[in-house]
């Protein structure tokens, strides 16, 4: 039953883009409609339906398998296409169904005037079935099939106006660098392959629980704290940091903003982007056995999230700031995971993506009512035009924030409580998070009240920005109200809705974390005090007087530019990779090229003509001439035939 | 009358040996076919002897076969004579070696 349901789930969006890929011709927008929001919305009621029934049945009875097919049977290796539905996967079936649908609904209008209607939902029902079959699969083989295809789906969004050569550009650089984690992501597969000879989730994570016991004998070369576990955990992490956009591969995600907003707020935003959290969360019993590649994980994760905090608070484009905010955000569940605070880490990736969607779709509100103009210099006063717009910002920031009652205070708050626990790394962790809260707060309100504050811009609007619909409303208010109260389902000192649910999926973490009072509180009143002093200043450098920010613009000029570049990482890749291969390239080309292969073919060719040359001579077009030369060679036939035949009798 | 096959040989290779000498030497192209025509027939009379000699019909039949091919040869080698005389005039086989390397 659950298991035919979660088939449905899987196969409608596919249904809906292959018969919006195949429709003859543009169809009309409202046959795109239907098609491209019905078969997400079945699958969101479908999921929703899965999740009630899970719900019903007992904690131990909430996991299924179901497998269409045999897909592979070679050498003593089966791969099933088969589907898993567990709490986890449930959980993420429902984010990226819900909040899909609602982007899916905004995006009817925002895409409204453009020529690709029909293949843009064409795209984004590809995405949401690789998404799908990415969280649903029941082996690493058909996830990474999901994984790829997800990157694939982006790669197809973000060059979606193919016509831009910026958007190709991204869109090529995001292809190529998830291209990076991919590879990284089959080597793991392979070597669990190798290691446990099954790619079958239940399988391997059987084994590892075993090792996790100390019966290394059943389980392979898997032992904790071993090289095996260690190398693939490390490379698993590779295809996170990848798609997750964590240092180093993380400069694709804020160039991937050339996409549609709609695009930015599903796939850079609230789900595929999440995906690397997803897959340490799965597979976080191979994790449990390599503490030092969660180690790695975690300082890589609150690296990236102060780093990218910084950059977020130089970006005047409103969509790159977002960007940029995500992989900050990213950056605390990658930490979160890293740490071994898993329920947290999926915590923050649900509030992450309602809060995220809802920003991102109120910036898409004003970029479509500005006529496409992105820049905070050209933004101000906004709130007197876009009410829903400066709703859902509101929102959005005190969400992400980690306002008190919102929802990353609940979700942030958990993981940072949780680090607490986990060792000095824990602390370390704690207060990069602190700083990080802070500079979220100021990078966030920053945008806020530059573009909602304040005086209009120079120049004032022309023509005045036109509200949104309720195409484009209603999803941002329903975000808008999730930003507020997701956070609300875990509650320190209350319950612990998440933790609970995720419960089955976590229990052979063999240390499970659990925040302690003192850090709880500890935290709280941290994060609180953190929060206000970054709001304070924000509201101090750009709302208060909006001259200040022009009087303070000279300060620390050098240390800000490097800073809203991204630490220059896209200038030293090109210098380091770009610009070496194109070097290579260029040595192969003038040097080895010409002198090998070509010189063999064009020798061979020179020893063919000198022969030739030399052997037409003897075709002088003499009739008499060629007679005398087969007589000739008759005659010296005929000479050694007989010389043959006397020297054999 | 027994005619033995070594009478037989020896005329074939006369004949054979004139027409060779006659392909080598001559420039004149119906000469030329003219020399080809007696070294065919070289052949058919040897083809001829031995059917005789061993008294199998096989070879006659062989050497009606040639004299067919012979003909056929004889058509258009006299056809391309013609066209080359219609077009040169003048007809000389060292004349025509536009087909040389």
């Amino acid at each position: 039953m659950v298991t035919s349901l979660a088939w449905i789930v899987l196969v409608a969006p596919l249904l809906g883009g292959v018969l919006l890929a195949s429709w003859p011709g543009e169809p009309p927008h409202r046959v795109t409609r239907i098609i491209g929001l019905g078969s997400v919305l079945i699958a969101f009621l479908l999921a929703v339906t899965i999740f009630v029934i899970l719900l019903t049945n007992g904690a131990d009875d909430r996991s299924f398998t179901s497998s269409a097919f045999e897909w592979i049977s070679i050498g003593g290796v089966h791969v099933d296409l088969a589907i898993l539905v567990d709490p986890l996967s449930v959980m993420m079936m429902l984010i990226i169904t819900g909040v899909g649908f609602l982007i899916h609904v905004f995006s009817t209008e925002y895409m409204e005037a453009d020529s690709g209607f029909r293949r843009f939902f064409a795209y984004m029902n590809l995405f949401v079935f690789s998404m799908l079959l990415l969280v649903l699969a029941a082996n690493f083989f058909f996830l990474i099939v999901g994984w790829a295809f997800v990157g694939l789906a982006s790669y197809l969004l973000i060059g979606f106006w193919y016509d831009r050569p910026s958007a190709v550009a991204a869109a090529k650089k995001a292809f190529v660098i998830n291209l990076i984690g991919d590879v990284g992501l089959v080597l793991a597969a392979v070597l669990i392959l190798r290691t446990l000879g099954t790619l079958d989730y239940a399988q391997v994570f059987h084994a590892a629980g075993i090792a996790q016991m100390g019966g290394a004998g059943s389980a392979g070369g898997l032992v904790p704290g071993g090289g095996t576990a260690l190398a693939i955990c490390l490379l698993l992490f590779v295809g996170v940091a990848a798609k997750s956009a964590q240092i180093p591969l993380h400069t694709w995600l804020p160039d991937a903003m050339e996409g549609p907003t709609p695009v930015s707020a599903l796939i850079h935003a609230a789900t595929m982007v999440t995906a690397g959290v997803y897959l340490i969360v799965r597979t976080h019993s191979l994790f449990d056995l390599a503490p030092v590649a969660g180690h790695v994980v975690a300082v890589v994760g609150a690296i990236t999230l102060l780093m990218a905090a910084t950059v977020a608070l130089q970006q005047l484009d409103i969509k790159r700031v977002l960007a940029w905010s995500t992989v900050s955000q990213i950056g605390y569940m990658i930490m979160a995971a890293g740490l071994g605070a898993y329920s947290a880490a999926m915590f923050h990736l649900m509030t992450h993506a309602f809060f995220k969607a809802c920003l991102f779709l109120s910036a898409g509100i004003v970029i479509h009512a500005l006529h496409d103009e992105q820049s905070l210099d050209r933004m101000g006063g906004l709130r007197r035009y876009l009410r829903v717009a400066y709703f859902g910002m509101g929102a959005g920031c005190l969400a992400i924030a980690g306002f008190p009652g919102f929802a990353a205070f609940f979700s942030k708050d958990d993981i940072l409580a949780t680090a607490l626990d986990a060792g000095a790394l824990g602390v370390f962790c704690w207060v990069i998070g602190i700083v990080g809260a802070f500079l979220t707060a100021l990078y966030m309100f920053r945008l806020l009240f530059r573009a909602f504050f304040g005086p209009d811009p120079k120049g004032g609007y022309d023509p005045a920005p036109h509200p949104s619909t309720k195409w484009m409303a209603v999803p941002v208010i329903i975000l808008g109200v999730l930003s507020i109260v997701s956070g609300w389902v875990q509650v320190p000192f209350g319950w612990t809705g998440i933790s609970d649910w995720l419960a089955p999926v976590l229990a052979d973490v063999p240390h499970p974390l659990e925040p302690s009072n003192a850090a709880e509180v500890l935290t709280m009143t941290f994060s609180t005090l953190v929060v206000l002093g970054g709001i304070g200043l924000a509201w101090w450098l750009f709302a208060a007087d909006p001259q200040r920010r022009i009087r303070l613009a000279a300060m620390a000029r050098g240390p800000r530019e490097v800073m809203g570049a991204g630490y220059r990482l896209d200038e030293a890749y090109d210098d380091i990779f770009v610009d070496t291969s194109h070097e290579l390239a260029g040595v192969l080309t003038t040097r080895v090229e010409p002198n090998g292969p070509d010189g063999l073919i064009n020798g061979t060719v020179a020893v063919v003509r000198s022969t030739a040359r030399v052997l037409s001579a003897a075709e002088n077009g003499m009739v008499r001439t060629y007679a005398f030369a087969i007589v000739a060679g008759l005659g010296v036939a005929g000479i050694v035939l007989a010389l043959v035949v006397a020297g054999a009798s | 009358m027994n005619v033995p096959i070594s009478a037989y040989l020896t005329l074939s290779g006369a004949l054979l040996f004139l027409g060779m000498l006659g392909v080598m030497r001559r420039r004149n192209p119906l000469m030329l076919l003219l020399s080809v025509e007696l070294m065919l027939n070289a052949g058919n009379i040897v083809l001829v002897g031995f059917s005789r000699e061993w008294n199998d019909p096989a070879g006659q039949i062989f050497a009606l076969v040639v004299m067919v091919v012979a003909a056929a040869e004889v058509v258009i080698g006299l056809g391309l004579v013609v066209a080359v005389f219609r077009s040169r005039i003048n007809l000389d086989v060292d004349e025509m070696s536009s087909m040389r390397g």
